[in-house]
């Protein structure tokens, strides 16, 4: 019998630099290089299609200070708000009411289908003719666009509610409001909640572009309004708001999420 | 044996994964194992249900490393400690018949079977009509066309074994392929085993935890340990070929090796 | 041979769905239909022409420019535009993901890249491609690319990464090399997820071309709706929104279409069920 060695086969001694350093470095890395890809496209491009970023920085630093930069925020997150909320509860509710009646749903399923391949933004010139340029166009847009991803969520979260717990609740004697609000809705709060996730940093998101349709405020109007001026600085900037805003209302709803479902295993796979 | 000399030895082999930096070592899962195998020998391996049997055969397939030990292949030495060194299959002389069928979903049966030797450039009329053969001989003809999905647990089975066969690898190595069907099905597929090795006999070491499968199967049986593995007992099985697999409770001899085996195995 | 386990599904999937839909149903759907054309009727009645058209004259208008080529012409131009963006956009976001295979630590140093730019709003750029590129086919290529090419990274990143390392194993015993169990293991098994990528980046791709008409653009389907609008012609509105959502709907069934002749290997279980796709 050999003498084993016991020392064979541990594992090798931990790197200069672990992965974790490696990954992290990498990273600067690339962010230095697309800054730095940034400075050299405005050079070689010229003022008109390239700001520098220091203009950039400078006209932040500018539309901060002078209020503009907190107005326009204000405007966006305001229509963003309410149309998120209006197309929230829609995108609740009705799949509940469908629940009642498998007719009603099989007859109008198809619709509600064809309906969302309706480009949105499509019927922003239509919906300017009726309601004038104000927060109503921007805010059918928003509630729209955010309707159909709790809808179709929770749609599919009732359907796949176990039938099991729910003629047990039938059984037992429960009316169906009861049944709608113990079993299935319980079932349903991951789905749910996904679907408040990926629709409120989407309700912003469409605020901004319809702001580029129809609007004398908001982040999508400040950017639109510097195109047309031939602002590329105010374009930049612009851009540079609107998706710093919406990746916070990304960061917050995930960190409002974690904070929520602690207990929970979160699934991470559902992002798209 | 040819020369004299077994096809494959394993040498004092042993395994543990590797220990992370300031625990204390990781359990040996296999140590000292010494055996070997002769040319066109039936192997079986019988032992508890655990890491062991298939870690012991994932070394012999080069698809994992040695922690100490040598693992010679016709005299070769080949088994290695560095992980980026293996040659899984060991250049197609070592076929692997998994737990897992590890059928291709996207591809019809007969597809999945001829895979092998598509990857090898040796996908010409000689080898299709050796396919087809195979397929008959466990009775997938007219399935050929069918995607895994469609088939059987028992047919998924059969498909994954005569994909081994199909390139003709010296040893083949088998890891308790029928342990997921029923009883019913797994004599079928014991009774096909045995009729395809009949025609052309080859190395193999199939690795089970059915005390009965093994002695049924094999020439020669090894009984492993439990953590850490080794060899606890060899037994010659004499009970002469060709086998009867639905009367093998009869089978002469068969009772006292079971007896003696199921003891062992404790 | 007797065989005692004869072709059949392997697992018990949800009881098979009844044959058809019910005649019911159809007729249904038909009273909805007139339904809401009525609704559409009387409130064109009520508010006015010029405010919402009336289903018939939409009708009328929508098959005469179809017929004297306008209208299909006018589509063709948003098509092309979404056609090249997606292709633009999506093979990258394909061939990205192989590429990082072997290499999770580039994957790793991307990702928040790729994270940011799938969370960032890229309709806001717009402006910024119709600034670049003028009001030309390009900055509607450009938005659509961009729109596209992150969905399709992620899904197509997912399909790779949630490959089963037994098959990868199983290839390379029987002796494939690196390119062999790209081509027949990898590839295979992303194809569903590559498709659910573009199955649902497509709505967003069409709508990004027609965004962009809508704020700048001499000819494509947004044009029509916004000299429609300035003209009060709602009419014209009306008939170039029905062609967009015709287009969008029709492109995802021609993927669904492709996706289900290319992937009769999936258990039936296995098909996305998911309705809209978000």
């Amino acid at each position: 019998m050999t003498t084993i060695d016991p020392t064979a086969d541990l594992a090798a001694p931990a790197p200069l630099i672990s992965r974790k350093q490696i990954i992290i470095l990498g990273r600067l890395g690339l962010a230095l290089l697309l800054l730095w890809g940034w400075q050299e496209g405005a050079e070689t491009f010229g003022s008109v299609f390239f700001a520098y970023p220091m203009d950039v920085v400078r006209r932040l630093i500018e539309i901060a200070g002078n209020g503009q930069l907190v107005t326009d925020l204000l405007a966006t997150l305001r229509v963003s708000g309410i149309g998120f909320v209006l197309g929230c509860v829609g995108g609740v509710l009705l799949p509940f009411l469908l629940r009642r009646s498998k007719r009603w749903t099989d007859a109008i399923e198809p619709y509600v289908l064809m309906s969302q391949g309706i480009p949105k933004y499509a019927l922003a010139p239509w919906l300017i003719l009726w309601f004038g340029i104000g927060d109503l166009p921007k805010l059918v847009i928003v509630t729209t666009v955010v309707f159909y991803i709790p809808f179709f969520n929770v749609f599919a979260g009732i359907r796949g509610v176990d039938q099991r717990l729910v003629r047990m609740a039938r059984i037992i004697g429960a009316s169906e409001t009861k049944i709608s609000r113990e079993v299935i809705w319980n079932s349903l709060l991951p789905f749910f909640f996904t679907s408040l996730k990926v629709a409120l940093p989407r309700a912003v998101g469409a605020c901004i572009v319809g702001e580029f349709l129809v609007s004398t405020e908001g982040v999508g109007h400040y950017i639109e309004h510097a195109r047309e001026l031939s602002d590329t600085v105010g374009v930049f900037a612009g851009i540079v708001v609107a998706t710093a805003l919406v990746l916070l209302v990304n960061a917050l709803v995930e960190y409002l999420e974690r904070r929520a479902l602690a207990w929970r295993p979160v699934d991470r796979d559902m992002a798209l | 044996m040819i020369n004299g000399a077994p096809l494959l030895e394993v040498r004092n082999l042993c395994k543990r994964f590797p220990t992370r930096q300031g625990r204390a070592p990781s359990p040996w899962i296999i140590r000292d194992l010494t055996f070997s195998v002769a040319d066109r020998e039936f192997l079986t391996i019988v032992g508890p249900s655990g890491a062991g049997k298939s870690t012991l055969l994932n070394m012999i397939a080069q698809v994992d490393v040695a922690s100490a030990g040598e693992i010679l292949f016709q005299g070769d030495k080949i088994g290695t400690a560095d992980p980026k060194a293996m040659r899984p299959g060991l250049d197609r002389r070592v076929g692997y018949v998994t737990q897992d069928d590890n059928l291709l979903p996207w591809r019809t049966a007969i597809d999945n079977v001829l895979f092998p030797l598509e990857v090898q450039g040796r996908l010409d009329d000689k080898a299709r009509a050796h396919a087809q053969v195979l397929i008959d001989a466990v009775g997938l003809t007219g399935f050929e066309r069918y995607y895994p999905h469609e088939l059987s647990g028992g047919m998924r089975k059969r498909a994954a074994l005569i994909r081994t066969l199909v390139y003709d690898p010296p040893v083949i190595l088998m890891d308790e392929p029928f342990g997921a069907v029923d009883a019913q099905t797994r004599a079928q597929l014991q009774e096909d085993l045995l009729r395809l090795w009949n025609l052309g006999r080859k190395t193999i070491i199939f690795v089970t935890h059915d005390i009965a499968e093994a002695i049924l199967l094999g020439d020669r049986a090894l009984v492993l340990t439990r953590q850490p593995a080794r060899i606890a007992a060899e037994h010659m099985i004499p009970i002469p070929r060709p086998r009867s697999v639905k009367s093998f409770l009869t089978l002469p001899g068969f009772a006292e090796l079971y007896e003696r085996i199921r003891a062992e195995v404790q | 041979m007797n065989d005692s386990d004869a072709a059949s599904p392997t697992v018990d999937e949800a009881p098979a769905p009844a044959p058809g839909i019910r005649w019911r149903t159809h007729i249904d759907r038909a009273i909805v239909l007139v339904l809401l054309v009525a609704l559409w009727q009387v409130g064109s009645m009520v508010l006015g022409v010029y405010w919402l058209s009336t289903p018939w004259a939409t009708l009328s208008r929508f098959v005469t420019t179809l017929f004297d080529g306008e209208l299909i012409r006018q589509s063709a131009y948003t098509v092309e535009e979404s056609v090249l963006g997606a292709v633009i956009g999506g093979v990258p976001a394909v061939i990205l993901p192989f590429l990082l295979r072997r290499s999770p630590i580039l994957v790793a140093i991307l990702d928040p890249f790729m994270v940011g730019g799938y969370g960032a709003p890229k309709l806001a750029l717009a402006p910024l491609f119709i600034l670049w590129f003028g009001i030309g086919l390009e900055s509607k290529v450009a938005l659509v690319a961009s729109v596209l090419f992150f969905i399709v990274y992620f899904s197509t990143l997912t399909g790779v990464r949630a490959l089963d390392a037994k098959l990868v194993q199983m290839a390379q015993l029987v002796g494939a090399n690196e390119r062999q169990v790209a081509r027949h293991i990898v590839f295979p098994a992303a194809v569903p997820n590559i498709f659910a990528g573009f199955r649902i980046g497509l709505p967003y791709a069409i709508g990004a071309a027609v965004i962009t008409e809508l704020i700048s653009s001499n000819r494509g389907l947004g044009y029509l709706v916004q000299v429609g609008a300035m003209n009060f012609d709602t009419t014209q509105c009306f008939v170039a929104i029905i062609a967009a959502t015709i287009i969008v709907l029709g492109a995802g069934y021609l993927v669904d279409a492709t996706e289900r002749l290319l992937l009769r290997w999936r258990p039936a279980g296995d098909m996305l069920t998911d309705a809209g796709g978000n």
